[in-house]
């Protein structure tokens, strides 16, 4: 099986952002990188495949030269080889941007399956992946908890709200999205870093004219902080506040 | 004029869908709502209620189910016939797998996840999260756009009801039923073996603040009113009150419910570690100084045997 | 002597010796095979000299853990070199050379012996007792045949010696000396294939043995080291300890997984690499020499390379092993969780630096500057996110700004790599310690504190492998030294639990005492302690394994603890705080936990 794995290198969860002077983008410059952790169950779920069915791995990520970083990441985890398609304007690029980015790199290699995470930790669009589909003119299907392989297809396990889940059966080449907790990632072992070194990352320059489709016009601090709320007065009241807490403000329950 | 483009299952309206119609309604804009199925005539009535120009039931047998390509085929139709100047929808599981596939086929901008929408000189501003909502972006799509909803950023009961029943029409489009690729089963509900706290939405889970083994029965009628599972620290496990797989710690159950109920937890690191990604904590100890606090968004000092009785009483009330 | 009898010796004494050459011959090869790990660090040899005729000449460790036997050893040991001489010389004329026998200071010599020989016969048949009808555990179930017929052989070898005497001359004199002669033979034949090859290798592991507990050198990326996979990575030292093992069982006693009915056993695993070496395939998996499995039951405490007397370096095996495993992602699923926390967060438990920050704004803590702060103060990843750690880590802070000390933290930390040391991810520790020295180095860091001790041991020591040499204290060292002015009358008993990263790989174990008595406790000791401690069960990545075969080691501390019959614990590690608190919840017992500097920020308010 040939199967891609999507990947998006962000900022480290813990990095604090900042606007930039103009507030259209932050200031990146400080920041400290890693692979977008979605994408690393989605790689996982993509290198288990590839111990099961045979076949290779490639992984695939589209934006400034830092990115080499996550793919070497990705190698050293497993994969066998990697597309960098290099251009620093696609790190702030929208899912069209990027998805016909990774469509133009990935046009020649015939793939029977592109796996992504659900998501980005930066951005967060939840696009790219359904947007590389239909780029690519295959099939697509989002927040797969399991993947069945079939001759020419794929059955897969949709997750759906409220505890509910669903089986659909896709033909194949297709992108799914995978739903992230699914698996035990596996750490990079110290012979998939060594062995790392040698793999062929293949850069390929980006395609002209594909624009974002949406732009930032102002980036801001939100006012709402995440604060704890101690709720007192008696044992009625409080449960009385606290409910009516639960029920409108955080809205977890109906 | 804003299409809205609500969700129903099975004749059960999505509560989101509402939500989403309000949006669309707080940017001054007319409002038009679209919604997809093979009989939608138990939901357009609810629909109609709303102050909108009109709804519009996109009715084919090819749209019992769900799928990708059904839905795309029969949402190109409709917006190319009612050329809207955007499209809202809520930010749902069903919306996240085709929305993007439709921005595709229509060539639209599409902004996801928003918590607002408003007219700015002339041209849609949507507001969404980035960086773990950390930061917020002023968005301003090009052209034409499909905008999701984040499911209860806006209030339901913020909607604004028509004078009169808006008119329902049934909308004529075509599907061509053997170009759709996804071959979907039917939906369903885990058959649960195994308790698997990792799927719960909600978990109300006791520590050793609950002292005795009969009063977990405490906890439990709570959890059963809050819809929620029942879980436990360590100790409570380690002396049999409850099995294992009821167990939240770093070799428990790593859990990341929408709301997790701490009774009685002190807030050991083992034990935070494995509930930490909850979307909501809520604390109740008699310690003010327990660690617990340090992470819950809600938190009560009290005793446990009085306010969760009062809880209860507050949610079946 | 008779000239047949002299021919029938010499051929004797060839069969034997070639019998002794060819087993040598052996061992040798695996010795000389196996990668050259053995260095002496500059101006050490003086001191390992020094050691030899300490541990080995005097026999200080096993007098020093078992006093009668260690004597009885001592007396036979003795007894052995002293004959050494006797023996040439018998053979010498046997030989056909020269016959000193009848020489007059041989006369004295051998009359000098015969006390030599009553000591090794009382001291020998004590230990033939002990080994065969005692039957100490440590000894194993098996009844070793081996070590009863070498009793046997230095038995035969004294009385032989001492009917010489008493026999006049004949062929019942000449059949003693043929007795003695070919028991001594034998006995030269049998040493390499035994546990007694240890009299020739043992003086060369205990010189070898590093003076530092526990040390695993890193490994060298650039020549491909991957660590221990198979008997073919198996090290020259791991060699040597294989074939030095007098199967004591001191390591064994001393193990908290052993005690606690885990499979894990030193002793085994020391044995086993032996057998699997003489075995001859060398392609054969660590992974199934030891049962990988029973490799991950280790805490690293170091009990038993501690207490061997004859230079076993047991942790080496050990770390090596698992860095073989983890190298080919073998590691248990617990740890693969710490490994992906440790990559994206910098921390054992994957929590984010905000909780850290939220500690240090509301403990008031300035970010360090080397122009103003004596130390840097190290929280370490408990220190970071453990509420109850941090607990004592105001009052730490409190005691230092009541004497005046100034300390500053640094703006972001990460782990020391501690547990990814000694779980064998060795390019994760590597990675870590890097960005950390580099850190220090940036700061203009000299000195640092921490209350942690295995950041204490990973700082200190293990940094140093990469060139980075820093001073580092423990808080109870530091507190002790400047609050020498303060007595406070005593009041009450605590029990004292002594971290194994502190006391035993640290030497740390007289200033929590000096504290605990200065500020008015009276100190019960429970049954291991000060530099031999009883493990809390969290080092070695345990703290993430919460499932144990047999008894929990923690349940098994806290027990010893409250023996003692104080209700009161004092701790002075987060790592044993969280396990013994862990075990007094599961075991519902009322025993109040106090952290040292918890207990001396109480104290000294009453004070001032």
């Amino acid at each position: 099986m040939k199967i891609a794995v999507c990947i998006k290198q962000v900022p480290t969860r813990d990095w604090q952002p900042r606007a930039n002077e103009d507030r259209t983008w932050v200031r990146d410059q400080d920041a400290s990188f890693e692979l977008n952790e979605p994408d690393a169950y989605a790689l996982e779920e993509g290198l288990r495949l590839k111990e099961k069915h045979g076949g290779e791995v490639v992984v695939c990520s589209a934006g400034p030269a830092r990115v080499a970083q996550a793919l070497r990441e990705a190698l050293a985890r497993g994969a066998d080889r990697a597309i960098h398609v290099e251009d620093d304007a696609l790190a702030q690029g929208d899912a069209f941007a990027v998805a016909g980015a990774l469509a133009f790199a990935m046009r020649d290699e015939q793939f029977d399956l592109v796996l992504t995470g659900l998501q980005s930790d930066d951005q967060g669009f939840a696009q790219t992946g359904v947007v590389l589909a239909g780029t690519l003119g295959i099939a697509s299907a989002t927040i797969i908890m399991e993947v069945d392989v079939r001759p020419g297809a794929v059955r897969v396990k949709r997750e759906l709200e409220g505890g509910w889940f669903q089986f659909v059966t896709l033909p194949l080449p297709a992108v799914l999205t995978i739903q992230s907790g699914i698996n035990q990632l596996r750490y990079a072992t110290l012979k998939g870093i060594m062995s790392a070194k040698k793999k062929e990352i293949r850069k390929v320059a980006p395609p002209a004219g594909v624009p974002s489709r949406q732009r930032i016009i102002s980036l801001y601090v939100p006012e709402k902080k995440k604060r704890t709320q101690m709720l007192a007065g008696t044992a009625a009241e409080a449960a009385g506040q606290l409910i009516t807490k639960l029920r409108d403000e955080a809205r977890v329950i109906s | 004029m804003i299409l809205v483009i609500a969700e129903q299952q099975q004749g059960t309206l999505n509560r989101s869908s509402l939500e989403t119609v309000a949006a669309a309604q707080q940017t001054g804009a007319d409002v038009t709502v679209a919604v997809l199925g093979a009989d939608v005539s138990m939901v357009t009535p609810a629909l109609a209620l709303a102050k909108v120009s009109e709804v519009i039931a996109v009715q084919a047998p090819a749209l019992e189910a769900y799928t990708l390509d059904g839905f795309v085929a029969a949402l190109v139709q409709v917006v190319q016939a009612e050329k809207p100047d955007h499209v809202f929808l809520p930010h749902t599981y069903q919306t996240r797998d085709f929305a993007p596939a439709l921005a595709v086929a229509l060539g639209m901008a599409l902004v996801t996840d928003c918590v607002a929408a408003r007219w700015q000189d002339g041209a849609l501003v949507a507001v969404r999260p980035m960086f773990q909502g950390r930061l917020y972006a002023d968005v301003a799509p090009t052209g034409a756009a499909l905008v999701t909803f984040q499911i209860g950023a806006v209030r339901a009961d913020s909607l604004v009801p028509g004078a009169t029943p808006a008119p329902i029409r049934i909308a004529t489009i075509a599907i061509d039923a053997s170009a759709i690729r996804q071959q979907p089963e039917a939906p369903f509900r885990e058959a649960k073996q195994a308790v698997d706290l990792t799927q719960a939405e909600r978990i109300v889970s006791v520590g050793r603040g609950i002292k005795d083994q009969d009063k977990i029965e405490l906890a439990r009628q709570l959890a059963s009113a809050m819809g929620a599972e029942l879980g436990a620290s360590r100790p409570i496990c380690d002396a049999g009150w409850l099995p294992m797989d009821r167990q939240v710690g770093s070799s428990g159950q790593t859990v990341a419910p929408k709301l997790y109920l701490a009774l009685g937890i002190s807030g050991a690191i083992q034990h935070l570690v494995g509930m930490k990604g909850a979307r909501t904590i809520v604390a109740i100890n008699k310690d003010p100084e327990a660690p617990i606090f340090e992470v819950a968004d809600y938190g009560i000092v009290g005793d446990l045997f009085e306010i969760v009785p009062a809880l209860i009483k507050e949610l079946q009330g | 002597m008779h000239p047949v009898e002299v021919w029938l010796f010499r051929i004797v004494v060839l069969a034997f010796a070639a019998a002794f050459a060819a087993q040598i011959a052996t061992r040798l090869r695996l010795f000389l095979r196996a990668s050259n790990n053995l260095r002496v660090p500059d101006g050490e040899s003086g001191v390992r000299l020094w050691r030899v005729v300490r541990e080995v000449v005097f026999q200080s460790r096993t007098i020093a853990e078992r006093p009668l036997v260690g004597l009885a050893h001592l007396g036979v040991f003795w007894g052995f070199c002293a004959f050494a001489l006797f023996t040439g010389v018998e053979f010498l004329r046997g030989l056909g050379g020269p016959d000193l026998t009848r020489t007059e200071w041989f006369g004295t010599y051998a009359l000098v012996l015969v006390p030599f020989a009553f000591a090794v016969l009382v001291g020998i048949s004590g230990l033939i007792v002990r080994r065969v009808f005692v039957r100490p555990p440590a000894l194993g179930d098996h009844l070793s045949k081996e070590s009863v017929l070498i009793g046997f052989f230095i038995l035969t070898l004294m009385v032989t010696f001492l009917l010489d005497f008493v026999l006049a001359e004949g062929t019942g004199a000449r059949i003693n000396w043929w007795v003695h002669a070919l028991v001594i033979l034998s006995f030269m034949a049998v040493i390499p294939g035994s546990k007694h090859f240890h009299l020739l290798v043992s003086p060369l592991t205990v010189y070898l043995r590093s003076s530092t507990l526990g040390t695993v050198p890193n490994l060298d990326f650039e020549r491909e080291q991957v660590g221990l996979e198979t008997l073919k990575d198996v090290e020259r030292k791991q060699v040597l300890d294989a074939f030095t093992c007098v199967e004591c069982g001191r390591c064994q006693d001393n193990c908290p997984a052993h005690a606690t009915g885990k499979r894990l056993n030193p002793k085994t695993l020391i044995l086993q690499n032996e057998d699997a070496l003489l075995a001859g395939n060398l392609d054969v998996k660590l992974a199934e020499v030891f049962d990988a499995s029973v490799l991950w039951q280790c805490t690293t405490c170091g009990a038993c390379e501690n207490q061997c007397p004859v230079g076993v370096e047991h942790l080496p095996l050990v770390v090596g092993a698992r860095r073989g495993l983890v190298s080919n992602g073998d590691a248990p699923d617990a740890l693969g969780a710490v490994y992906n926390h440790l990559e994206r967060r910098g921390n054992i438990w994957g929590l984010g630096a905000d909780l850290r920050q939220k500690f240090v704004q509301s403990a008031g803590l300035e970010i360090f500057d080397a122009t103003r702060h004596q130390y840097l103060m190290w929280l370490g990843c408990a220190g970071a996110f453990e509420a109850d750690f941090q607990k004592s880590l105001r009052s730490l802070f409190e005691i230092l700004r009541s004497r005046g000390v100034t300390f500053g933290v640094l703006a972001r930390e990460r782990c020391t790599g501690d547990v990814a040391k000694r779980t064998g991810n060795e390019y994760q520790f590597q990675e870590l310690a890097r960005a950390n020295i580099d850190d220090f180095k940036a700061a203009g860091v000299t000195r640092i504190l921490t209350s942690c001790p295995h950041c204490l041991r990973t700082i200190g020591v293990d940094y140093k492998e990469f060139g980075y040499a820093v001073e580092i204290v423990h808080s109870s060292a530091l507190v002790a030294a400047i609050t020498r002015d303060v007595s406070v009358p005593v009041a009450g008993t605590v029990t004292f639990h002594d971290p194994c990263y502190l006391g035993r790989y640290s030497g740390i174990t007289e200033e929590p005492r000096a504290l605990l008595q200065r500020f008015g406790a009276s100190v019960a000791e429970p049954v291991r302690h000060g530099a031999n401690p009883f493990c809390c069960g969290a080092g070695g990545g345990l703290l993430f394994e919460e499932h144990e075969d047999g008894r929990r080691i923690s349940q098994e501390r806290l027990e010893q603890l409250l023996s003692t019959g104080a209700t009161t614990i004092v701790t002075a590690c987060p790592f044993c705080s969280i396990m013994l608190k862990g075990a007094q919840a599961s075991a519902n017992s009322t025993a109040e936990f106090v952290d040292l500097m918890t207990f001396v920020e109480g104290r000294l308010k009453t004070v001032s």
